[in-house]
């Protein structure tokens, strides 16, 4: 058991920072339409985190083709260095594990895992295991599911997209998150904050309230 | 090679014991021979053992042989369908050496060099071939020499009774090229594996045997009698290269087992794979070398062959790893296995290699690195195996403007394109390209939209978005060569932060159609 460190810096950050050190986490959409971004944290998550030990990114194609197939030129503009990333698509659920679980068990090495929608929720043996090879070799998991089920991981994401914090409707800004952290075995859950991902410093910047409030402008503005 | 060893086979009656073989000869004592149409005659061109008998030769015309045995059955030629069983005896013989290269119509050469010893030496090995073709059907001969030319003379001219068999024994054995010339020189010129034309030729000089030829003055002889036999009976000796090309090419490294007792289960597969493995690191590091693809054939009594081959992503010559890889990919196959009468041999052939740069390891400093390389080639060839080398993927970049062919996935086994372009993140942060692209683009229905310039407002899957913040236009040529459109790309972001890849088709108001709008991707 890990100790349940209070973060040196209040926030994301220093929950990011613990969180580094943990071997399984678990990300999801926080509701329909928000896959691409339940992804997108998860990719940001991996690439703050990924060494020479290098990214896999184990999915069923279930979890691949609906929302469209990875994009290199895209991921290596959001932070994601391609001569790290081995992607793996596997045909079927049990396959997929199996790669992550392969994947695990290199020394330092960063494990996406992501299933889709479709199948029965998770048994809670399945992140358990996910863990286990994770902690034997010092290896980090991300397991990116949509359910809510019991399970192993150290803390639990739901993520929706966040409008953009720019003020111009012709400028999108970076990459943005509301994020919930719905599970957390190392200290209070319940936190919602939002993100923005700067690929460049691969870094994630906590927006604060008065920010936040400027996101809701232009549906004023609508109104 | 100078202790090269060939063995030759020769199938005298190939063609009729094939159809005997298959149930397509007569199954009463009526004579069967094979005949072709030749010089606007049909003449024989097979005879089987009963036809022989009877005094039917080949070269024979069809209707003289009618004329002395009424009741033959004649089958017409079919070389397409002799030259496959004859392959088929050539994949059977791969069990005793990689090396079988086809002699049509009716021969093979073995290259047996460092071979033999697995089966009791030589003339055990030659028996044993001949004994076994016989329990298929096939009669054949077999004689083996350092020269494919020489032990193909001895498979066909020298005697085979039964009375000679000590002569042939020394034949076989014939160590020397002293020897192999002694032994060639009663043997007819025929035996130099000659055309027709330069063989009556010779004839007509007078020349019978290849004695005869060994002794005529070299310069006169090729010049008047042509350059064949010459080079025919400097090949026999080994005086001259002969280029044989091998059924299948040769693996540069291989390792070759026979087991005494069939084998049969998975376990003792894999033990024998350990062995082979063992023996083929072995070579390799003789060569500095590592395994990029090797081959494990394991080859059945009941004569069919199982190949099961491993792709390694990086030079290894490691047995462990190697034989995860075995491991994973017979667990895979074991249910096709099929190892219904057993295995008799196994071999394990590297069929493409790489030098392992040694010094890149000892390098202090980038160790590390190359043991993460290290670490995560395993995990790919793993992976590879069980899931399939389509299924563990590589990006890959191209200079290429169409966004569809600017990049691509291949597999992690392969070796990248080392011209191919790095992308960064931009120093904003901002994110131009999506990371998951619709392959092909998804229409969507734009309701409203700026003339020329973003949609207000679309609806793709069923549902209707408002944009509120709009980037663009980014206008990507299409290929001309091609006929493709003009595209206008826009980033959208809709009232839920959600981040699109739109773009529209064609310039605007360019015809009476509306332009088409397309969702081509998602940003996160």
């Amino acid at each position: 058991m890990s100790p349940r460190l209070a973060p040196a810096e209040p926030g994301f950050a220093g929950l990011a920072a613990i969180m580094a050190g943990q071997p399984l986490h678990e990300a999801g959409p926080a509701g329909p339409g928000a896959e691409a971004a339940a992804l997108g944290f998860t990719l940001a998550l991996a690439a703050t985190w990924v060494g020479p030990a290098g990214l896999f990114w184990a999915g069923e194609d279930a979890a691949f083709g609906e929302e469209g197939g990875p994009y290199p030129v895209g991921l290596a503009q959001y932070g994601v260095a391609l001569d790290q990333l081995i992607v793996v698509r596997a045909k079927k659920r049990d396959e997929a594990l199996w790669a992550a679980e392969q994947a695990l068990a290199a020394r330092g090495a960063v494990v996406i895992c992501a299933l889709g929608a479709q199948g029965k929720p998770l048994d809670l043996k399945v992140s358990r295991r996910l863990l286990l090879f994770a902690e034997r070799s010092g290896s980090r998991c991300l397991l990116l599911q949509p359910d809510n089920g019991p399970s192993a991981a150290w803390t639990r994401w739901r993520i929706a997209p966040a409008e953009s914090e720019s003020e111009d409707p012709r400028d999108l800004g970076l990459p943005a998150f509301a994020a919930e952290l719905t599970r957390n075995r190392a200290g209070p859950s319940g936190a919602r904050f939002t993100l923005d991902w700067n690929a460049h410093e691969r870094r994630f910047a906590e927006r604060f309230q008065k920010k936040c409030e400027a996101v809701f402008r232009p549906e004023a503005r609508q109104a | 090679m100078k202790d090269a060893r060939w063995l030759a086979i020769y199938l005298p009656r190939l063609a009729t014991d094939r159809l005997i073989r298959s149930g397509r000869a007569p199954d009463d004592d009526r004579a069967l021979v094979i005949y072709a149409k030749q010089a606007n005659a049909y003449q024989l061109t097979g005879v089987d053992a009963r036809a022989s008998a009877l005094g039917l030769r080949l070269a024979m015309s069809l209707a003289d042989a009618r004329a002395m045995q009424p009741s033959l059955e004649a089958v017409e030629a079919d070389p397409e369908e002799d030259n496959r069983a004859l392959d088929n005896i050539a994949a059977w013989c791969e069990r005793f050496t990689p090396v079988v290269v086809l002699d049509s119509p009716e021969g093979l050469f073995l290259d047996i060099t460092g071979c033999a010893h697995l089966f009791g030496g030589e003339e055990h090995l030659r028996q044993h071939i001949v004994t076994r073709l016989r329990a298929q059907g096939f009669v054949s001969r077999a004689a083996i020499a350092p020269t494919p030319g020489a032990a193909w003379a001895f498979a066909r001219y020298a005697t085979q009774k039964p009375a000679n068999l000590r002569d042939q024994l020394q034949a076989s054995l014939a160590g020397t090229n002293e020897d192999v010339a002694a032994k060639l020189s009663p043997l007819p010129i025929e035996a130099l594996r000659l055309d027709p034309a330069p063989a009556a030729l010779l004839r007509r000089l007078g020349l019978k045997t290849i004695g005869q030829v060994m002794q005529a003055p070299r310069s006169s002889f090729t010049a008047r009698a042509g350059a064949q036999a010459m080079l025919r009976l400097d090949q026999a000796l080994g005086r001259a290269q002969e280029a044989l090309s091998p059924r299948r090419p040769a693996p540069m490294v291989f390792a070759l087992r026979r087991f005494v007792e069939p084998i049969f289960s998975a376990e003792a597969v894999l033990k024998v794979a350990e062995d082979l493995c063992a023996d083929a690191a072995e070579k390799l590091e003789l060569r500095g070398a590592g395994v990029l693809r090797a081959e494990l054939i394991l080859f059945g009594v009941d004569g069919r062959d199982r190949v099961i081959g491993v792709n390694v992503s990086r030079p290894l010559r490691v047995v462990k790893p190697l034989m995860r890889l075995f491991r994973e990919k017979l667990n895979v196959i074991a249910e096709n296995l099929d190892a219904e009468f057993g295995f008799e041999a196994a071999r394990l052939d590297v069929v493409r290699l790489a030098t392992i740069d040694e010094s890149a390891r000892t390098l202090a400093g980038i160790e590390e690195t190359a043991a993460s390389a290290e670490q995560i080639s395993g995990i790919v060839d793993i992976l590879s195996v069980r899931l399939g080398p389509k299924r563990v993927l590589r990006a890959q970049v191209h200079d290429e403007h169409a966004p569809e062919r600017a990049a691509g996935w291949r597999s992690a086994l392969g070796k990248a394109k080392k011209s191919a372009p790095v992308v960064k993140p931009a120093r904003d942060g901002v994110q131009r390209r999506p990371v998951r692209l619709f392959a092909p683009a998804q229409p969507i229905e734009v309701m409203a939209s700026v003339p020329d310039g973003p949609p207000i407002r679309f609806r793709w899957r069923r549902v209707t978005r408002e944009v509120v913040r709009a980037e663009g236009p980014e206008r990507i040529a299409g290929d001309w060569l091609k006929r493709e459109i003009m595209r206008d790309y826009y980033r959208v972001e809709d009232k839920q932060g959600r981040r699109y890849w739109l773009y529209r088709e064609g310039h605007y108001g360019e015809g009476d159609a509306a332009p088409r709008w397309f969702v081509h991707g998602l940003f996160a």
